[in-house]
């Protein structure tokens, strides 16, 4: 049985047609009824949809009949964003196989190479498809050289097909079984499945996404949990089509998904391995890790009486993303709130966007910061996640900066545009290979803290959308930081403290003061902003008093019309904070991290 | 004591600013309005009977024929009892306010004229649409003093693109008016004003540069003896609009036509359907105001008066408020016993007091 089965992935650089492939797959094998089909069905959440990309896992079994043979095609579907690596790592470990899609008119760009890498890293086979040979500006031979070249693949049989218009999607099939191994494993030994995601079910719990790879695994068995060492009892095991369907067992080689009456998503780690508890296997499954957030925020409800209804929102995000991280915050000029985590910035907007789109709160977002370790002269360890926090420039040592590698793709004319990006973004140059004439690999180091502050938008206008990046978390470093408060009216905003480099701190805090200054309204009085480091005072700007603001002339005692005026400003003043005596319009908090479009 | 307003919806043409009720239609129309107005009069059956002031407001009023107005007073004295010293105002525009008119309007006991100056730019009076001109406004002033009227009052506009509102004032007063009334201009929905304020044509002065001159226009008024005894209104000595102070004060008063506002003085308005149809047929709109709501209309319309609101009147102890006392504490707002008065350097800015004390 085991010999028919192929469990496989596909991988590919956003935008190159990962989803509508996986359509196709699933439409030529008869997985999903011609009606029934939704464009690409396995991007299921609208928000995923509606960006293009793929967050979510939906693995998907369909039959497909070669020579006489029946197989079962396991496609473990994979994100395509670098905030969930982790994720990716864990469902390329779930396959033998990895279909790299490749763009025919874009060719080899950074999210390619960075998966392909994780796929040889995992041991896979990969099997190159060129998509989108129906565009005009289609060259697949150029591209297929370049797949030999900069990847360092045999791609010469690789299938030319157009995801969209159905053509040649039966040769990727018969690939897919000539050229994937079948898994391995022996049914006989112990259990050993490896959790490769999971979500939360209103009727059945936690549902772990597993791959068997030794043993087999059904209903009423007793189960371990080896990194966590929780135990569960097995209630229901099955597989998807991609709708779930209950089957009487799982085994070696196998995908499919188990529940136990799991309460909780956090009690399900992606990564762990599953056995018996009676007769367990002696190894867990490598490659495990638990996933840290990267980038930090605080959360407050504009409306600060739906502080609950905003608890209640993450916690049930959280019910399908343990890797969403949340604790309560309180904030002078925000009120109460909450510090949250996400895996990347892609991550963070998308929970923020379902809290306002699913959940209804209307919700100001500060402005995202890294986790600092901070020593202190006395020799205490600090992590600083929120800027607000940081102590002061007296009490502290040294503070060290999350790094990354960062690797960008670029045709050769926007290397110079992209270097000098990366220097003003304090990146230390590591390597440059031309790929070919068209197309420049470049390697920086780079502060995580400065990629989240305006990188993606600036490298995309410095090379007119031509480059791509990726990265890889690559440690900590020690670095020069103060952090900048914005006082207004002589008070500290806590909210809008930010931590920056040393050397950017004068030039950062005056484009802060003069942007506040554009988007604070004039108030009663004189308003000074002003930035500061620690007690000096670095840039000032001044919002002059509000003149003229009457309501219109109270005619033939219409007083109603007047009040009615009144109550709309009433409404719209509640997407004001105050602080101190100053009133502020909460897309400030955000404001300051985009200043560049002004300057 | 009551304040009735009598809304007359005709116009001579359409100014460019004007989002008014106002209609220029034929007289077949006319006769139709003032039938069923009368009707209306005669048909009300509020509990107070006590006159204290008429007005009669537009549109234009002074553009149908006096024996129109004559009967609308007639039917008011018959059905109610309208007060000896009772204050009686007409709005006229300059160019329909004949000798012959205004002797009649006399006649009748009109005792006050509300003249629509706007300004004395010829170019700006051109813009806005008006159908007299700078020597119109000054004769019909004139007019006015000869046929026996004293208390007159005029209009003027700010946030023009040109004039000098403050020379206009003066030679206004000069002529003998003891009133006036300053609004702002505004750009309403749906008027040419906004097309061409849109599409670009028009440029306005800052909202900076209106409150300077606004300022300048206050204190030369003040120094000519007109007190500001609402952020828009400025009078001699008892010159004071008796008929608006009604609505600044919570007064009960009665709409009568089109579009016509009324106030119980506790807590109901109600107004008259904005358009014929509706108006004939008898359609008003009724509003009952809970206590915060006319706390909040207390504050709103007390504010902009000299006089102030007595925190008494409001439902609650105002005095506890964060805002309330963080506005006395800046010196904008103040307090003398328990009346609240805005401090009038802040008049300009007075929505946004309102809101802040509404805050909490």
């Amino acid at each position: 049985m085991k010999e028919n089965i192929r469990n496989f992935c596909i991988i590919a650089h956003i935008d190159h047609g990962k989803s509508t492939l996986a359509d196709r797959l699933m439409e030529q094998t008869n997985s999903v009824a011609k009606r029934d089909m939704q464009s690409q069905l396995l991007d299921s959440m609208e928000l995923e949809r509606e960006k293009g990309i793929t967050i979510k896992l939906t693995p998907t079994r369909m039959n497909y009949s070669f020579e006489g043979k029946d197989y079962v095609l396991n496609l473990i579907d994979t994100p395509g964003h670098v905030d969930f690596t982790y994720e990716v790592s864990r469902s390329l470990a779930a396959c033998e196989g990895a279909i790299l899609i490749v763009d025919a008119s874009q060719g080899v760009e950074a999210q390619t190479l960075a998966n392909a890498y994780l796929a040889i890293d995992a041991n896979l086979e990969i099997l190159p498809v060129i998509n989108k040979i129906d565009l005009p500006s289609a060259r697949p031979d150029e591209v297929k050289k370049e797949i030999e070249d900069v990847v360092g693949l045999p791609a010469e049989d690789a299938p030319c097909i157009s995801a969209k218009e159905g053509t040649n999607i039966d040769e990727v099939l018969r690939q897919i079984v000539s050229t994937f191994p079948a898994p391995k494993g022996d049914q006989s030994a112990p259990l050993k499945g490896l959790i490769f995601d999971s979500f939360y079910d209103n009727f059945k719990g936690a549902v772990c996404l597993v791959r068997i790879f030794d043993g087999e695994i059904k209903a009423g068995d007793q189960i371990l949990f080896m990194q966590t060492g929780k135990r569960f009892d097995v209630t229901e095991v099955g597989i998807f089509t991609p709708k779930m369907e209950s089957a009487n067992s799982l085994s070696a080689g196998e995908v499919g998904y188990v529940t136990a009456s799991i309460k909780s998503l956090s009690e399900v780690n992606v990564g762990d391995t599953i056995t018996h508890v009676e007769r367990p296997t002696l190894e867990p499954m490598p490659g495990y890790k638990v996933v840290q957030p990267v980038v930090y925020c605080g959360v407050f409800a504009v409306d600060g009486s739906k502080y609950n209804e905003l608890k209640e929102a993450l916690l049930k995000l959280k019910l399908n993303d343990a890797s969403l991280q949340f604790s309560p915050e309180v904030s002078q000029a925000l009120g109460f709130g909450f510090r949250c985590g996400f895996l990347g910035l892609l991550h963070l907007e998308i929970i923020t966007e379902r809290i306002e789109r699913e959940f209804n709160i209307d919700i100001i977002t500060t402005a995202p910061s890294v986790s600092y370790k901070v020593i202190k002269t006395n020799g205490d360890e600090l992590e600083i996640s929120n800027p607000a926090n940081l102590p002061t420039p007296v009490e502290i040592e040294k503070i060290y900066e999350p790094m990354l590698k960062a690797s960008i793709f670029t045709p050769p004319a926007y290397v110079g545009a992209i270097m000098q990006l990366c220097q003003d973004k304090r990146g230390v140059y590591k390597n440059m290979v031309y790929l070919d004439a068209s197309r420049v690999r470049l390697e920086y180091s780079l502060p995580l803290g400065e990629i989240i502050y305006d990188f993606f938008d600036r490298l995309k206008s410095a090379t007119k959308g031509y480059a791509s990046f990726d990265y890889e978390m690559d440690g900590f470093a020690v670095s020069k930081l103060v952090k900048l408060d914005i006082l207004l009216n002589g008070e500290k905003c806590d909210a809008l403290s930010l931590i920056v480099h040393e050397e950017s701190a004068y030039s950062r805090g005056r484009a802060i003061a003069e942007k506040l200054k554009k988007i604070i309204p004039r108030q009663l009085f004189e308003v000074p902003i002003q930035a500061a480091i620690g007690n000096k005072i670095i840039a000032r700007e001044t919002i002059s008093a509000l003149r003229k603001d009457v309501l219109a002339k109270c005619y033939g005692g219409d007083v109603t019309r007047k009040r009615k005026l009144l109550e709309k400003q009433k409404e719209g003043k509640k997407r004001m904070r105050q602080i101190g005596s100053v009133e502020i319009p909460s897309e400030a908090f955000l404001s300051i991290l985009k200043l560049d479009d002004e300057q | 004591m009551i304040a009735i307003y009598v809304h007359i919806p005709f116009c001579e043409s359409k100014c460019v600013y004007c989002a008014f009720a106002s209609f220029l239609t034929g007289e077949k129309e006319r006769e139709k309005y003032f039938e069923v107005l009368k009707k209306e009069i005669a048909a009300c059956d509020f509990d107070d009977r006590d006159v204290q002031s008429i007005y009669f407001g537009g549109g234009t009023p002074s553009c149908v024929s006096e024996e129109k107005i004559a009967s609308v007073l007639e039917t008011i004295k018959k059905h109610f009892r309208v007060l000896e010293n009772a204050e009686i105002t007409i709005e006229c525009n300059p160019c329909s306010a004949s000798e012959k008119k205004l002797a009649s309007y006399k006649n009748m006991g009109i005792n006050r004229i509300s003249f629509g100056v706007q300004s004395l730019d010829e170019n700006m009076l051109k813009f806005l649409g008006r159908r007299h001109n700078k020597l119109g406004a000054l004769d019909a002033i004139k007019r006015a003093t000869a046929a026996g009227f004293e208390n007159i009052s005029a209009d003027l506009l700010l946030g023009l693109p040109a004039g000098d509102v403050k020379k206009d004032a003066a030679r206004l007063i000069r002529n003998g008016v003891k009133h006036i009334s300053a609004y702002m201009l505004q750009i309403e929905e749906k008027t040419p004003l906004k097309k061409m304020v849109e599409r670009g044509k028009l440029k306005l002065p800052s909202d900076d540069e209106t409150a300077d001159n606004y300022q300048k226009l206050a204190s030369f008024l003040q120094k000519k003896g007109l007190k500001r005894y609402e952020i828009s209104n400025f009078a001699l000595p008892s010159y004071e609009s008796r008929h608006n102070s009604a609505y600044w004060t919570g007064g009960q008063y009665i709409g009568f036509g089109l579009g016509a506002h009324s106030f119980d003085g506790k807590n109901k308005r109600w107004a008259n359907a904005s358009n014929f149809e509706d108006y004939y047929a008898g359609r008003v709109q009724i509003e009952s105001l809970s206590t915060s709501e006319r706390d909040e209309e207390i504050i709103m319309l007390g504010l902009r008066c000299s006089f102030g609101f007595n925190i008494k009147e409001l439902s609650f102890d105002i005095s506890k408020n964060k805002s309330f006392n963080e506005l006395l504490k800046q010196n904008i707002i103040i307090k003398n016993g328990d009346i609240i008065t805005l401090n009038s350097d802040f008049y300009g800015v007075s929505n946004s007091v309102i809101l802040k004390l509404l805050d909490d």
